[in-house]
């Protein structure tokens, strides 16, 4: 067992120090140990007088705390009775996208079909709102395009830290963004284009995956053909199909190297997107899913999971006024998979705030590890980030969250946050002398 | 004979007074009271008369009337009813088309949001005051938007009544301005593209009031003499502003930046507001001092926390009560749904303002705001019978209400709600 976890820390090591070189990262950190507090690795249950070990930027043993060895060198860092929680993971933001009340980079509203684009492309890591989200304990975001395209650009998977676009990706493309509903009307249908109606929306859709699902079998073919050729003596390989950056994403989707992330709101354009979803057989995760609840039973048939976004903090459109503050709990009962997204919503909706929301579906009949949970492992695991973030486990990254108290209390308060087994820096907050 | 009929008439009056009394009285006892003036009572009675409130204290201390409707609320946390500064409620959802600008002309102040709110909302707007009503908000102060400098007059709704009339308790409350650049104008070319343009505009429309008011007072004087003396042509929006010159209604202004709150403060100093509050004013934790020292209050939210140019968090609500300024806490409903109010506050407490004077931020505080202080906002005796029973600290987000009075009537009562 000791062994192991010597070997294994070995290994990290040198793969942490392949890493940071790659990342432009300088000097080799010491071994850190958090203990003092109770820890919650979200996958196992508590320990109530914790410790976690990290070397070389990643989670090498959690266990008690006098089980757990300091190594010689090492630094502690004393959680004096708070929780010890790994890092919140946001499912669906827009950071680094443009100023909040700027013009956007997250949607390019030439075309309702934008899948050739990448997110990675339009990212600003200066954005100070990451810095923001990660003194707020967020230590992994998907970033998206918003609700304007019918089929948007390639989502990515980051840390809030690195100074390149690459320095902070997890995972690039992350996935496929699809908007049913009000957002691609507003966008196009106002403009007197397709598509002005949901049923226009739908149509994009299909004809897109159609057209990618004839490029897939090309695609296909060709390598068949390639794969055949190779075998035989003087055969010349057939040329390869002209390749399409906006089919090849859909193609990946229907082979099933993508998920489509589709942001729907009201029951109907859920349904759409299940009749999608049976129709061209791809892996989807619904998004915001506002009315979710009315359709359960349907989604948990499908095994797809569901990203609830609106909690109803924030102004009400027409697509989300039939918010539930249930809606989490009801789908974790069907046995959706269920993650729970920051409201962009500003008082408790800011992106600051996550965990909060979680609690609000604690409010609407949620288990509170399950809703921990939502917003952490079953998080990362939606978004594919599932091995490598979202609970503390020996062999994960190091994203570990320091919290003065219970994460559903209004009154805790953020103490330390670290990714990656650093700290980061978070400069006290303004205080006035009380008069 | 005849004077013991009379006897026994008067008697059987004084029953029946005796009677409707009783019946009209509420205990609502057991519950830990934060009256909202800063005093916590452990097993606290709240006594009810006649819509109003009788008596606050100690369940020893405060006797409770044979035959009173008695409302056990052991366990319980009772509250003031919530008040929301400000407020957009029944003025259409903000992503859509609202009823709170008047965009075609920058200076409004004719306007008047009673004119322009629907008590139950329409598409998302829905039934967003009985949804506050449940989140224990009891009153609210309905204003114009900000898309005009002067956008018009404001109106203190309280949550219960059929129609708008029902729900005014004071009308015209304050004036609504707004400072800053205004987009929808610098778009057309149209005064004010810069932020001098908007202080121009709001200092004409008083210097034209305040002429206004000199012309009426002539011709006042000149109607004692001569009867047939002519009226000045009346003059809407004039008139509305000479309640402000006249200090008989205070001014409410929409601010961002600093540099813009201390315009406002300018044209308070130079037209002697009655009394200056700032909407949003996100950067008033710059000019704290200069607010403290005038008495300027400031409206905080929805944006609870901002970053200094240091990135240093600034719990903008806590940060400003430490300093001395009056605070109250807004949602800007619907930015912010109107049930949230008592969730703004708990974000200022999180970040460490003082939970008494976060609550106070959320009743007391408002009141005083719109010169309401003697009628709600808190729980003292000769005050509107407005108060909320909570099953817990109301600033957690697991707490719910449970019943809601305004004017001693029950308005809410959970698990008895109709959508």
């Amino acid at each position: 067992m000791k062994g192991g976890a010597q070997m294994k820390r070995a290994c990290t090591a040198i793969l942490f120090a392949a890493l940071t070189a790659g990342m432009g990262l300088i000097g080799a950190d010491k071994p850190l140990v958090i203990r003092g507090g109770r820890v919650v690795p979200v996958s196992g249950p508590e320990i109530a007088d914790g410790a976690v070990l990290i070397e070389g930027g990643k989670i090498v043993a959690i266990g008690k705390a006098d089980e757990v060895s300091v190594p010689a060198g090492a630094e502690v860092f004393d959680a004096k009775g708070g929780w010890i929680l790994p890092g919140l993971v946001e499912c669906l933001a827009s950071i680094g996208l443009g100023d909040r009340y700027g013009a956007g980079e997250g949607d390019e509203v030439s075309d309702p079909v934008t899948a050739g684009l990448r997110i990675l492309d339009g990212l600003d890591p200066f954005d100070k709102r990451f810095e923001q989200a990660a003194r707020a304990g967020t230590t992994t975001l998907m970033i998206a395009p918003g609700r304007a395209n019918v089929i948007g650009a390639r989502t990515v998977v980051v840390k809030p830290r690195g100074a390149t676009a690459e320095e902070m990706v997890l995972l690039e493309p992350a996935g496929v963004k699809l908007t049913l509903g009000e957002g691609p009307k507003a966008a196009f249908g106002a403009k007197g284009r397709l598509p002005g109606t949901r049923m226009g929306s739908a149509y994009v859709v299909r004809k897109a995956l159609l057209d990618a699902s004839e490029y897939a079998r090309k695609r296909k073919d060709h390598e068949v053909a390639v794969a055949a050729a190779k075998g035989k003596k003087g055969a010349v390989p057939p040329p390869a199909p002209p390749r399409s950056l906006d089919l090849e994403p859909l193609a990946d989707l229907l082979d099933g190297k993508l998920t489509a992330f589709v942001e729907c709101h009201r029951a109907d354009d859920i349904r759409t997107a299940l009749r999608l979803v049976d129709e061209f057989r791809f892996r989807a995760v619904l998004v915001g899913a506002t009315e979710a609840y009315k359709s359960a039973g349907e989604i948990a048939k499908r095994g797809i999971p569901v990203v609830v976004g609106a909690m109803g903090i924030g102004s009400k459109r027409v697509e989300t006024k039939d918010v539930s503050l249930a809606n989490a709990a009801v789908l974790v009962k069907a046995g959706i998979k269920t993650a729970i997204a920051a409201e962009d919503a500003l008082g408790l909706g800011a992106q600051e705030e996550l965990a909060l929301s979680a609690g609000l579906a604690v409010k609407g009949g949620l288990d509170r590890a399950t809703a921990l949970r939502a917003v952490t492992l079953t998080a990362a695991e939606i978004l594919g980030v599932g091995a490598r973030v979202g609970s503390l486990e020996p062999g994960k990254d190091a994203d570990v969250v320091v919290l003065s108290g219970d994460p559903f209390d209004y009154r805790t308060r953020v103490v330390r946050v670290f990714i990656d087994g650093r700290a980061v820096r978070v400069p006290e907050p303004l205080r006035s002398p009380r008069p | 004979m005849i004077m013991k009929r009379i006897a026994a008439a008067g008697a059987a009056l004084v029953l029946v007074l005796a009677l409707t009394a009783a019946e009209d009285v509420t205990a609502v006892v057991g519950a830990r009271v934060l009256t909202g003036t800063g005093v916590e009572i452990e097993n606290g009675t709240v006594l009810i008369e006649g819509g109003r409130i009788k008596a606050v204290g100690k369940a020893g201390e405060v006797p409770v009337p044979a035959g009173a409707r008695v409302v056990d609320a052991a366990g319980r946390v009772i509250t003031p009813g919530l008040v929301d500064s400000h407020s957009h409620l029944g003025l259409g959802p903000s992503g859509g088309v609202t009823e709170d600008n008047e965009t075609s002309n920058p200076v409004t102040p004719e306007l008047r949001i009673v004119d322009s709110i629907h008590p139950e909302g329409e598409g998302p707007d829905e039934f967003q005051f009985r949804r506050a009503l449940a989140e224990g908000v009891t009153t609210v102060v309905a204003r114009p938007g900000s898309g005009n400098v002067i956008g018009g007059q404001s109106a203190v709704l309280k949550l219960r009544g059929g129609t708008v009339d029902d729900m005014v308790i004071l009308f015209p409350a304050d004036m609504k301005m707004a400072l800053g650049r205004k987009g929808a104008y610098a778009a057309k070319g149209v005064m004010p593209t810069t932020k001098m343009g908007a202080a121009y505009l709001v200092r004409k429309a008083l210097v034209e009031a305040a002429e206004y008011g000199q012309a009426l007072e002539r011709y006042d004087g000149e109607k004692a003499k001569n009867p047939k003396a002519a009226p000045p042509a009346r003059d809407l929006g004039k008139e509305a502003l000479l309640k402000v010159v006249r200090r008989e209604i205070p001014v409410h202004i929409h601010v961002s930046s600093s540099d813009d709150i201390m315009t406002a403060v300018r044209l308070a100093d130079e037209f002697k507001f009655l009394r200056l509050s700032l909407g949003h004013a996100v950067e008033a934790y710059k000019v704290a001092g200069e607010l403290a020292r005038r008495g300027v209050i400031v409206v905080v939210g929805p944006q609870m926390t901002a970053y200094d140019d240091e990135g240093r968090l600034v719990n903008l609500a806590g940060y400003l009560a430490d300093k001395g300024v009056p605070v109250d806490i807004m949602t800007d409903a619907d930015v912010v749904q109107q049930s949230f109010l008592r969730y703004q506050a708990a974000v200022a407490v999180k970040y460490g303002m003082d939970p008494r004077q976060a609550l106070r931020s959320i009743t007391l505080n408002p009141a005083r705001t719109m010169g309401l202080e003697g009628r709600i906002g808190s729980l003292e005796p000769g005050k509107d019978a407005d108060l909320v029973v909570f099953d817990g600290d109301p600033f957690d987000v697991a707490t719910r209400a449970l019943t809601v009075f305004i004017d001693g009537r029950v308005v809410f009562e959970a698990g008895k709600e109709s959508k």
